[in-house]
Protein backbone atom coordinates (compact mmCIF):
# COMPACT_ATOMS: atom_id res chain seq x y z
CA UNK A 1 0.00 0.00 0.00
CA UNK A 2 1.09 3.43 -0.50
CA UNK A 3 1.10 4.49 3.24
CA UNK A 4 3.64 1.62 3.42
CA UNK A 5 6.59 3.27 5.26
CA UNK A 6 9.55 1.00 2.67
CA UNK A 7 7.55 2.68 -0.46
CA UNK A 8 7.88 6.05 0.88
CA UNK A 9 11.63 5.83 2.03
CA UNK A 10 12.35 4.04 -1.62
CA UNK A 11 11.40 6.70 -3.24
CA UNK A 12 12.45 10.02 -0.93
CA UNK A 13 15.76 7.74 -1.53
CA UNK A 14 15.51 7.53 -5.49
CA UNK A 15 14.86 11.28 -5.48
CA UNK A 16 17.62 12.51 -3.12
CA UNK A 17 19.90 10.41 -5.59
CA UNK A 18 18.70 11.76 -9.05
CA UNK A 19 19.01 15.69 -7.74
CA UNK A 20 22.92 14.69 -6.47
CA UNK A 21 23.67 12.89 -9.67
CA UNK A 22 22.69 15.62 -11.44
CA UNK A 23 24.05 18.21 -9.52
CA UNK A 24 27.34 16.59 -9.22
CA UNK A 25 27.38 16.51 -13.34
CA UNK A 26 26.99 20.49 -13.05
CA UNK A 27 29.37 20.70 -11.18
CA UNK A 28 31.94 18.92 -12.95
CA UNK A 29 30.65 21.23 -15.85
CA UNK A 30 29.74 18.04 -17.64
CA UNK A 31 25.90 18.34 -18.41
CA UNK A 32 24.09 21.87 -19.92
CA UNK A 33 22.08 23.78 -17.18
CA UNK A 34 18.81 23.65 -19.54
CA UNK A 35 19.40 19.96 -19.73
CA UNK A 36 19.40 19.54 -15.74
CA UNK A 37 15.77 21.22 -15.00
CA UNK A 38 13.33 18.25 -15.87
CA UNK A 39 15.52 15.99 -13.95
CA UNK A 40 15.51 18.65 -10.35
CA UNK A 41 11.68 18.90 -11.28
CA UNK A 42 11.30 15.29 -11.41
CA UNK A 43 13.04 14.51 -8.49
CA UNK A 44 10.86 17.39 -6.64
CA UNK A 45 7.61 15.38 -7.64
CA UNK A 46 9.03 12.37 -6.25
CA UNK A 47 9.94 13.96 -3.18
CA UNK A 48 6.88 15.78 -2.59
CA UNK A 49 4.85 12.61 -3.10
CA UNK A 50 6.18 10.60 -0.47
CA UNK A 51 6.40 13.03 1.56
CA UNK A 52 2.56 13.98 1.63
CA UNK A 53 1.15 10.82 0.57
CA UNK A 54 -2.04 12.43 1.08
CA UNK A 55 -1.74 14.21 -1.75
CA UNK A 56 -1.92 10.74 -3.60
CA UNK A 57 -4.97 9.43 -2.05
CA UNK A 58 -6.93 12.56 -2.51
CA UNK A 59 -5.15 12.23 -6.18
CA UNK A 60 -6.85 8.63 -6.76
CA UNK A 61 -10.09 9.41 -5.11
CA UNK A 62 -10.57 12.31 -7.07
CA UNK A 63 -9.61 10.59 -10.36
CA UNK A 64 -11.21 7.28 -9.86
CA UNK A 65 -8.25 4.73 -9.40
CA UNK A 66 -8.07 1.88 -7.08
CA UNK A 67 -5.19 3.05 -5.23
CA UNK A 68 -3.31 5.72 -4.64
CA UNK A 69 -0.26 3.70 -5.92
CA UNK A 70 -1.81 3.79 -9.61
CA UNK A 71 -1.66 7.66 -9.36
CA UNK A 72 2.32 7.79 -8.67
CA UNK A 73 2.58 4.77 -11.40
CA UNK A 74 0.53 7.35 -13.99
CA UNK A 75 2.47 10.83 -12.82
CA UNK A 76 5.98 9.16 -13.43
CA UNK A 77 5.00 7.24 -16.95
CA UNK A 78 3.32 10.31 -18.13
CA UNK A 79 6.52 12.74 -16.90
CA UNK A 80 8.78 9.84 -18.47
CA UNK A 81 6.59 9.67 -21.95
CA UNK A 82 6.99 13.54 -22.17
CA UNK A 83 10.42 13.71 -21.64
CA UNK A 84 11.05 10.79 -24.41
CA UNK A 85 8.63 12.81 -26.48
CA UNK A 86 11.10 15.88 -26.45
CA UNK A 87 14.44 13.80 -26.95
CA UNK A 88 12.77 12.47 -29.94
CA UNK A 89 12.48 15.84 -31.09
CA UNK A 90 16.03 16.80 -30.18
CA UNK A 91 17.47 14.07 -31.66
CA UNK A 92 16.39 14.37 -34.71
CA UNK A 93 17.04 18.22 -34.84
CA UNK A 94 20.92 16.81 -33.57
CA UNK A 95 20.54 13.91 -36.66
CA UNK A 96 19.92 16.76 -39.04
CA UNK A 97 22.56 19.05 -37.98
CA UNK A 98 25.35 16.65 -38.17
CA UNK A 99 23.94 15.93 -41.65
CA UNK A 100 24.46 19.20 -42.29
CA UNK A 101 27.79 20.09 -41.08
CA UNK A 102 29.25 16.88 -42.28
CA UNK A 103 27.69 17.78 -45.85
CA UNK A 104 29.65 21.54 -45.38
CA UNK A 105 32.61 19.56 -44.51
CA UNK A 106 32.46 17.68 -47.64
CA UNK A 107 31.99 20.97 -49.96
CA UNK A 108 34.45 23.09 -48.49
CA UNK A 109 36.75 20.17 -48.97
CA UNK A 110 35.84 19.79 -52.33
CA UNK A 111 36.49 24.04 -52.49
CA UNK A 112 39.82 23.71 -51.83
CA UNK A 113 40.66 20.26 -53.64
CA UNK A 114 39.69 22.73 -56.68
CA UNK A 115 41.59 25.62 -55.92
CA UNK A 116 44.56 23.46 -56.07
CA UNK A 117 43.92 21.81 -58.87
CA UNK A 118 43.41 25.29 -60.69
CA UNK A 119 47.20 26.39 -59.00
CA UNK B 1 42.45 52.79 -25.34
CA UNK B 2 40.96 48.90 -25.11
CA UNK B 3 41.22 46.76 -28.41
CA UNK B 4 36.91 46.13 -28.48
CA UNK B 5 35.10 44.01 -30.21
CA UNK B 6 31.18 43.97 -31.43
CA UNK B 7 29.70 40.85 -31.28
CA UNK B 8 27.32 40.65 -33.47
CA UNK B 9 24.44 37.78 -33.42
CA UNK B 10 21.66 37.86 -36.26
CA UNK B 11 19.20 35.27 -36.72
CA UNK B 12 17.10 36.40 -39.67
CA UNK B 13 17.60 39.90 -39.35
CA UNK B 14 17.93 40.45 -43.04
CA UNK B 15 15.47 43.49 -42.58
CA UNK B 16 17.60 45.33 -39.74
CA UNK B 17 21.47 43.81 -40.11
CA UNK B 18 22.51 46.18 -42.67
CA UNK B 19 21.25 49.38 -41.16
CA UNK B 20 22.89 48.61 -38.06
CA UNK B 21 26.30 47.70 -39.38
CA UNK B 22 26.19 50.62 -41.68
CA UNK B 23 25.91 53.23 -38.56
CA UNK B 24 28.72 51.17 -36.73
CA UNK B 25 30.85 51.25 -39.97
CA UNK B 26 30.08 55.36 -40.32
CA UNK B 27 30.47 56.60 -37.30
CA UNK B 28 32.15 54.13 -35.02
CA UNK B 29 35.04 53.26 -37.00
CA UNK B 30 37.29 53.47 -34.31
CA UNK B 31 34.93 49.72 -32.88
CA UNK B 32 35.82 46.56 -34.55
CA UNK B 33 32.90 44.36 -35.09
CA UNK B 34 32.05 40.94 -36.20
CA UNK B 35 28.65 39.88 -37.37
CA UNK B 36 27.73 36.05 -36.54
CA UNK B 37 25.48 34.69 -38.95
CA UNK B 38 23.59 31.86 -36.96
CA UNK B 39 22.09 29.76 -39.24
CA UNK B 40 19.61 32.14 -40.25
CA UNK B 41 17.22 31.35 -43.11
CA UNK B 42 16.67 34.49 -44.51
CA UNK B 43 19.06 36.64 -46.39
CA UNK B 44 21.55 37.44 -43.56
CA UNK B 45 24.31 36.25 -44.46
CA UNK B 46 24.05 37.22 -48.00
CA UNK B 47 23.69 40.80 -47.12
CA UNK B 48 26.25 40.63 -45.23
CA UNK B 49 28.44 39.27 -48.10
CA UNK B 50 27.53 41.37 -50.20
CA UNK B 51 28.22 44.57 -48.36
CA UNK B 52 31.46 42.90 -47.44
CA UNK B 53 30.98 42.90 -43.76
CA UNK B 54 33.02 41.01 -41.19
CA UNK B 55 30.83 38.00 -40.88
CA UNK B 56 30.91 34.63 -38.99
CA UNK B 57 28.73 32.08 -41.11
CA UNK B 58 27.72 29.25 -38.80
CA UNK B 59 26.12 26.48 -40.96
CA UNK B 60 23.24 25.41 -38.50
CA UNK B 61 21.52 27.43 -35.44
CA UNK B 62 23.00 27.30 -32.12
CA UNK B 63 21.20 29.85 -30.27
CA UNK B 64 22.34 32.71 -28.98
CA UNK B 65 24.50 31.24 -26.57
CA UNK B 66 26.75 29.29 -29.33
CA UNK B 67 26.34 32.16 -31.79
CA UNK B 68 27.61 34.66 -29.27
CA UNK B 69 30.53 31.92 -27.94
CA UNK B 70 32.05 31.86 -31.33
CA UNK B 71 32.31 35.94 -31.46
CA UNK B 72 34.03 35.47 -28.07
CA UNK B 73 36.25 32.81 -29.44
CA UNK B 74 37.29 35.05 -32.56
CA UNK B 75 37.98 37.43 -30.08
CA UNK B 76 39.99 35.50 -27.80
CA UNK B 77 41.88 33.84 -30.64
CA UNK B 78 42.50 37.24 -32.28
CA UNK B 79 43.95 39.53 -29.43
CA UNK B 80 41.19 41.96 -28.66
CA UNK B 81 41.17 43.19 -24.71
CA UNK B 82 37.80 43.18 -24.46
CA UNK B 83 34.25 42.07 -26.18
CA UNK B 84 30.85 43.32 -26.01
CA UNK B 85 27.17 41.70 -27.27
CA UNK B 86 25.06 43.40 -29.53
CA UNK B 87 21.71 43.00 -30.92
CA UNK B 88 21.24 42.99 -35.00
CA UNK B 89 17.77 44.61 -34.50
CA UNK B 90 18.99 48.05 -33.70
CA UNK B 91 17.81 48.38 -29.93
CA UNK B 92 21.34 48.78 -28.85
CA UNK B 93 22.34 51.98 -29.86
CA UNK B 94 26.45 52.38 -30.40
CA UNK B 95 26.25 55.78 -28.68
CA UNK B 96 26.96 54.36 -25.23
CA UNK B 97 29.82 52.19 -26.06
CA UNK B 98 32.43 54.47 -25.00
CA UNK B 99 30.72 55.27 -21.17
CA UNK B 100 30.21 51.47 -21.02
CA UNK B 101 34.12 50.96 -21.98
CA UNK B 102 35.47 53.49 -19.46
CA UNK B 103 33.31 52.04 -16.57
CA UNK B 104 35.19 48.30 -17.97
CA UNK B 105 38.51 50.64 -18.12
CA UNK B 106 38.04 51.73 -14.56
CA UNK B 107 38.46 48.05 -13.46
CA UNK B 108 35.44 46.23 -14.03
CA UNK B 109 35.01 42.43 -15.50
CA UNK B 110 31.38 43.12 -16.77
CA UNK B 111 29.73 46.00 -18.02
CA UNK B 112 25.95 46.05 -18.66
CA UNK B 113 24.07 48.51 -20.26
CA UNK B 114 21.20 49.14 -18.17
CA UNK B 115 17.73 51.03 -18.95
CA UNK B 116 17.08 51.22 -15.41
CA UNK B 117 19.83 52.34 -13.56
CA UNK B 118 18.74 55.69 -12.94
CA UNK B 119 15.36 55.61 -14.73
CA UNK B 120 12.36 53.56 -12.87
CA UNK B 121 11.81 50.43 -13.92
CA UNK B 122 8.17 50.53 -15.12
CA UNK B 123 5.68 48.08 -13.37
CA UNK B 124 4.11 46.02 -15.77
CA UNK B 125 3.77 42.46 -16.97
CA UNK B 126 6.29 42.54 -19.34
CA UNK B 127 8.84 43.81 -16.66
CA UNK B 128 7.78 41.16 -14.02
CA UNK B 129 10.48 38.59 -15.06
CA UNK B 130 12.95 41.34 -15.37
CA UNK B 131 11.93 41.95 -11.72
CA UNK B 132 12.04 38.49 -10.41
CA UNK B 133 15.68 37.83 -11.86
CA UNK B 134 16.26 40.93 -9.91
CA UNK B 135 15.33 39.80 -6.77
CA UNK B 136 16.52 36.37 -7.23
CA UNK B 137 20.46 38.25 -7.95
CA UNK B 138 19.53 40.09 -5.02
CA UNK B 139 18.46 37.09 -2.34
CA UNK B 140 21.91 34.95 -3.53
CA UNK B 141 24.63 37.47 -4.23
CA UNK B 142 23.25 40.40 -2.30
CA UNK B 143 23.84 42.68 -5.42
CA UNK B 144 21.65 44.89 -7.21
CA UNK B 145 21.48 44.16 -10.57
CA UNK B 146 19.04 47.00 -12.43
CA UNK B 147 18.60 45.47 -15.47
CA UNK B 148 20.06 42.07 -15.64
CA UNK B 149 17.76 40.86 -18.86
CA UNK B 150 19.64 43.55 -21.32
CA UNK B 151 21.36 41.81 -23.81
CA UNK B 152 24.21 45.25 -23.87
CA UNK B 153 27.02 43.23 -22.29
CA UNK B 154 30.70 44.22 -22.09
CA UNK B 155 33.50 42.05 -21.13
CA UNK B 156 36.69 42.33 -20.30
CA UNK B 157 39.63 40.07 -22.01
CA UNK B 158 39.70 37.18 -18.30
CA UNK B 159 35.53 37.29 -19.15
CA UNK B 160 36.36 36.80 -22.65
CA UNK B 161 38.54 33.78 -21.92
CA UNK B 162 36.39 32.76 -19.44
CA UNK B 163 33.24 32.70 -21.76
CA UNK B 164 34.80 31.41 -25.05
CA UNK B 165 36.03 28.21 -23.65
CA UNK B 166 33.16 26.35 -21.14
CA UNK B 167 29.89 24.83 -20.81
CA UNK B 168 26.97 26.92 -19.16
CA UNK B 169 28.37 30.19 -19.76
CA UNK B 170 25.28 31.50 -21.87
CA UNK B 171 25.02 35.23 -22.38
CA UNK B 172 21.81 35.30 -19.79
CA UNK B 173 21.48 36.44 -16.34
CA UNK B 174 22.25 33.11 -14.26
CA UNK B 175 25.74 33.23 -15.72
CA UNK B 176 26.13 37.32 -14.57
CA UNK B 177 24.66 35.66 -11.27
CA UNK B 178 27.34 32.78 -11.27
CA UNK B 179 30.04 35.01 -11.93
CA UNK B 180 29.15 37.52 -9.08
CA UNK B 181 29.48 35.25 -6.51
CA UNK B 182 32.74 34.46 -7.79
CA UNK B 183 34.19 37.67 -7.45
CA UNK B 184 33.38 39.38 -10.38
CA UNK B 185 32.92 42.57 -10.51
CA UNK B 186 29.64 43.73 -12.57
CA UNK B 187 28.79 47.54 -13.30
CA UNK B 188 25.44 49.18 -14.65
CA UNK B 189 26.09 51.92 -16.86
CA UNK B 190 22.86 53.85 -17.86
CA UNK B 191 21.91 53.60 -21.45
CA UNK B 192 18.52 54.05 -23.57
CA UNK B 193 17.53 51.52 -25.81
CA UNK B 194 15.38 51.29 -29.06
CA UNK B 195 12.14 49.54 -30.18
CA UNK B 196 13.02 46.65 -32.69
CA UNK B 197 12.14 48.53 -35.67
CA UNK B 198 11.46 45.62 -38.22
CA UNK B 199 11.28 41.61 -38.28
CA UNK B 200 10.20 40.12 -34.97
CA UNK B 201 11.71 39.29 -32.00
CA UNK B 202 11.50 35.01 -31.39
CA UNK B 203 10.31 35.85 -27.67
CA UNK B 204 5.97 35.45 -27.38
CA UNK B 205 4.39 34.82 -24.28
CA UNK B 206 4.99 30.98 -23.65
CA UNK B 207 9.01 31.34 -24.44
CA UNK B 208 9.12 34.16 -22.27
CA UNK B 209 7.42 32.01 -19.66
CA UNK B 210 9.62 29.09 -20.35
CA UNK B 211 12.50 31.61 -20.14
CA UNK B 212 11.84 32.72 -16.59
CA UNK B 213 11.39 29.30 -15.11
CA UNK B 214 14.88 28.58 -16.20
CA UNK B 215 16.32 31.64 -14.98
CA UNK B 216 15.06 31.01 -11.50
CA UNK B 217 15.57 27.64 -11.27
CA UNK B 218 18.80 28.17 -12.71
CA UNK B 219 19.97 31.64 -10.34
CA UNK B 220 17.91 30.56 -6.96
CA UNK B 221 19.30 26.86 -6.84
CA UNK B 222 21.62 25.14 -9.78
CA UNK B 223 24.45 28.48 -9.86
CA UNK B 224 25.36 26.85 -6.17
CA UNK B 225 26.43 23.77 -7.41
CA UNK B 226 28.58 24.68 -10.06
CA UNK B 227 32.91 24.74 -9.68
CA UNK B 228 34.68 27.57 -11.86
CA UNK B 229 37.44 25.89 -13.67
CA UNK B 230 40.38 28.85 -14.46
CA UNK B 231 43.02 26.63 -13.81
CA UNK B 232 44.38 26.44 -17.08
CA UNK B 233 44.78 29.64 -19.09
CA UNK B 234 43.00 30.49 -22.27
CA UNK B 235 46.61 30.75 -24.73
CA UNK B 236 47.62 26.99 -23.25
CA UNK B 237 44.50 24.85 -24.17
CA UNK B 238 44.23 23.95 -27.83
CA UNK B 239 40.49 25.43 -28.87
Amino acid sequence: MWDQPLIRIGLIVGSLIVAIYILRRVRQAKVQIEDTIFWLMFSAVLLVLAIFPRIAYWASRLLGFQSPINFVYIVVIFLLLAKQFFMSLRISQLDSKVRILTERIALNEEKVERDKLDL
Amino acid sequence: MSKLLIVIPAHNEEANIVQVVQDLIRHYPQYDYVVVNDGSRDKTAALCRAHGYHLLDLPVNLGLAGAFQTGLRYAAENGYDCAMQMDADGQHKPIYIAPMLEELEDGADIVIGSRYLTVKKPKSLRMLGSYIISWSIRLTTGRAVCDPTSGMRMFNRAMVEEFAQNLNYGPEPDTISYLIKNGAVVKECQVEMGERTAGHSYLNFWTSVQYMIKMSISILLIQWFRKRDTETPYPERSL
